[in-house]
């Protein structure tokens, strides 16, 4: 039972202002979770904006270093990891982000991307080898290279172009994907086969992934566990149906008392006070 | 005067053109919808992104740019009835009308209030005006309209960014709806919000709508706001409308395969089952495919959708949808 990606109390303090009127902001206070190398699963964080799930993600990317507190992934201290082992490291935890149309270059080709990654840091050493990566990674997502190559973003679907940041994220074979809100930005007629697609390839893949959301019933719908947050602490965190259907902590019972539904009546969003 | 809509929509085209390097383009945007808005009611308008809602309300609330062209049809409102559609009204009965009968809460708060100037100042730019009166008064209402929306008058002396999310929302809210106008136009105003916030909003414009018996055009792609707010649904897809009717009825007997689709691939909390996307993508509107737009996408498709236009047909009371599997009999 080793542990994939460990977080041991990890926090994140900003300061901002100079000598007077130093002001510190607690991002992320003390949080633990852990998710198993041998059961891939969908894990959920939860919050509103404000809540340091961004912040969350940016320690786990090695982007921010934590100011207190370990996260250990395969074994190794995240914040430790020499300049050299940089490229592995992100080759086994790749990001996809909110907004496919702003994650990619409007002036540059899609399969660029690819093939950066490819050669980055999935040890392709020639154009072929990157093509063949390429390739593979797209028709995880259900596309094909000769479909995406010399196509620039604009040409494409929300839905597509997600799928593409999807593909591009697994050209490195990571071991752990962390998407950031992936489906907020994509048109609802495309939403449901981008969060099948994650259940799909922690199924066939075995990828593990974090995903980030504040839309409680898509998190219901794929994810296994889920943790809670607010005010940069962890305030509820379980099996994600048994939370979602019977959650104990105040804020996660107001979280789910505002989630809208068919089945939601005028009456209850009507504000009592 | 009363069984008359406040607002009537018929065969509205509204088209981008341009040219780009000698080739003209026309991007059907807004493309024969007909539709009323009746007084006291939340109409609401769904759609996906580039469906042409928003061109939709820029057109019917008369903020027609190139390269939008109105091409045809009319958006008749009550409070203008010298003037068979906006577009033709004066421009000075225009603006008379805007804030007082016709306003409108903008998508994204963050951007629409100047960031150099106090919520009070703003106030003062949009409303006095059309209030009028002593400063004194105009004060006074405005702080008790404030306080309706559950707003501490103290934001009147806050600039934006130090005020949150929610908080820009509810006084944008508050702008709009401080002249008690008849007709207010929404577009997606609790998009950026959290999730306990949003519910918050949308209870306040709803009760803000019922006290001062006004009519709302909301428009939002979520399907969950859409069922708890509004009382009227139309469903846009690609640059045409192809259901409306009672949210109530939409909701329970979705007769379109499109409006089907958005309303059983909500996922919802206790519910497992597999849900889906649609295959295909949505189409581009400057080449839309001919027949049914909906026709590449769509599991009903037929040899007839993919040449012949659906009409509009009714399927209940105040019911109609637009797809040739109605008339066909089967649904």
């Amino acid at each position: 039972m080793t542990a994939l990606i460990e977080a041991k109390n990890i926090s994140k303090t900003f300061s901002r202002g100079g000598v007077f009127a130093r002001r510190r902001i607690e991002a992320v206070k003390g949080i633990n979770f852990s998710l198993e190398e041998d059961k891939p699963e969908i894990f959920a964080v939860i919050g509103e904006s404000g809540s340091g799930k961004s912040t969350l993600a940016r320690m786990i990317l090695g982007i921010h270093k934590p100011s207190g507190g370990q996260l250990i992934f395969q074994g190794q201290d995240v914040d430790k990891i020499p300049r050299a082992g940089r490229a592995a490291f992100m080759a086994r935890v790749q990001p996809i982000f909110q907004n496919p149309f702003e994650a990619f270059n409007p002036l540059k080709k899609l399969d660029f991307y690819l093939t950066m990654t490819a050669t980055r840091f999935g040890g392709a050493t020639s154009r072929a080898e990157a093509d063949a990566a390429s390739d593979q990674a797209l028709r995880q997502v259900g596309l094909s290279l000769d479909e995406i190559k010399g196509r620039f973003p604009h040409e494409l679907s929300g839905g597509q172009l997600q799928r593409v940041a999807i593909a591009r994220a697994l050209v490195s074979k990571p071991r752990l994907i962390l998407a950031d809100e992936p489906v907020s930005m994509v048109d609802a007629s495309l939403r449901m086969s981008i969060v099948n697609l994650f259940g799909d390839l922690r199924d066939r893949l075995g990828l593990s992934i974090i995903y980030i959301t504040h839309d409680l019933a898509t998190a219901y719908y794929i994810s296994d566990r889920l943790i809670i947050m607010r005010h940069g602490e962890v305030v509820e965190q379980g099996p994600a149906r048994e939370v979602l259907s019977n959650p104990q902590h105040p804020y996660s019972q107001q979280l789910r008392a505002a989630v809208l539904s068919p089945s939601a009546t005028l009456e209850t969003i009507t504000p009592t006070h | 005067m009363s069984s008359q809509p406040i607002l009537r929509v018929e065969n509205l085209k509204a088209h981008f053109r341009g040219t780009y390097f000698g080739v003209s383009r026309e991007v059907r945007a807004v493309d024969d919808i007909s539709f009323d808005v009746e007084r006291n009611e939340i109409f609401g308008l769904a759609g996906e992104s580039s469906s042409g809602k928003t061109t939709l309300i820029k057109t019917i609330a008369g903020l027609i740019r190139p390269p939008l062209e109105l091409v045809g049809g009319r958006a008749q409102f009550a409070f203008l009835p010298d003037a068979p559609t906006i577009h033709q009204a004066a421009p000075a009965a225009v603006a008379a009308i805007r804030w007082r009968h016709l306003s409108y809460i903008m998508q994204g708060s963050m951007n629409v209030l100047n960031p150099l100037r106090r919520i009070g100042a703003t106030f003062r730019d949009f409303a006095l005006p059309h209030l009028g009166g002593s400063a004194g008064a105009f004060e006074a209402t405005v702080t008790a309209h404030l306080e309706r929306l559950r707003l501490d008058p103290s934001v009147l002396s806050a600039y934006p960014h130090e005020l949150s999310g929610g908080m820009r929302q509810r006084v944008t809210i508050a702008l709009a709806t401080i002249c008690k106008p008849e007709f207010i136009i929404a577009d997606e105003p609790t998009t950026a919000l959290d999730v306990i916030v949003q519910k918050d909003v949308l209870g306040m414009i709803r009760s803000i709508q019922r006290e001062m018996g006004s009519s709302v055009l909301f428009v939002t792609h979520d399907m969950g706001v859409h069922a708890t707010l509004t009382d009227k649904l139309g469903v846009m897809y690609a640059g045409r409308l192809v259901e409306v009717g009672a949210t109530r009825d939409v909701f329970a007997a979705p007769r379109h395969p499109y409006t089907r689709h958005l309303i059983h691939s909500l996922p919802r909390i206790g519910d497992v089952t597999q849900r889906s996307g649609l295959p295909g993508t949505p189409p581009n509107l400057a080449n839309p495919p001919p027949g049914c737009r909906f026709h590449p996408r769509c599991p009903l498709a037929m040899d007839i959708c993919r040449t012949v236009q659906p009409a509009m047909i009714d399927v209940g009371p105040g019911h109609r949808a637009s797809c040739h599997a109605i008339s066909e009999g089967g649904s």
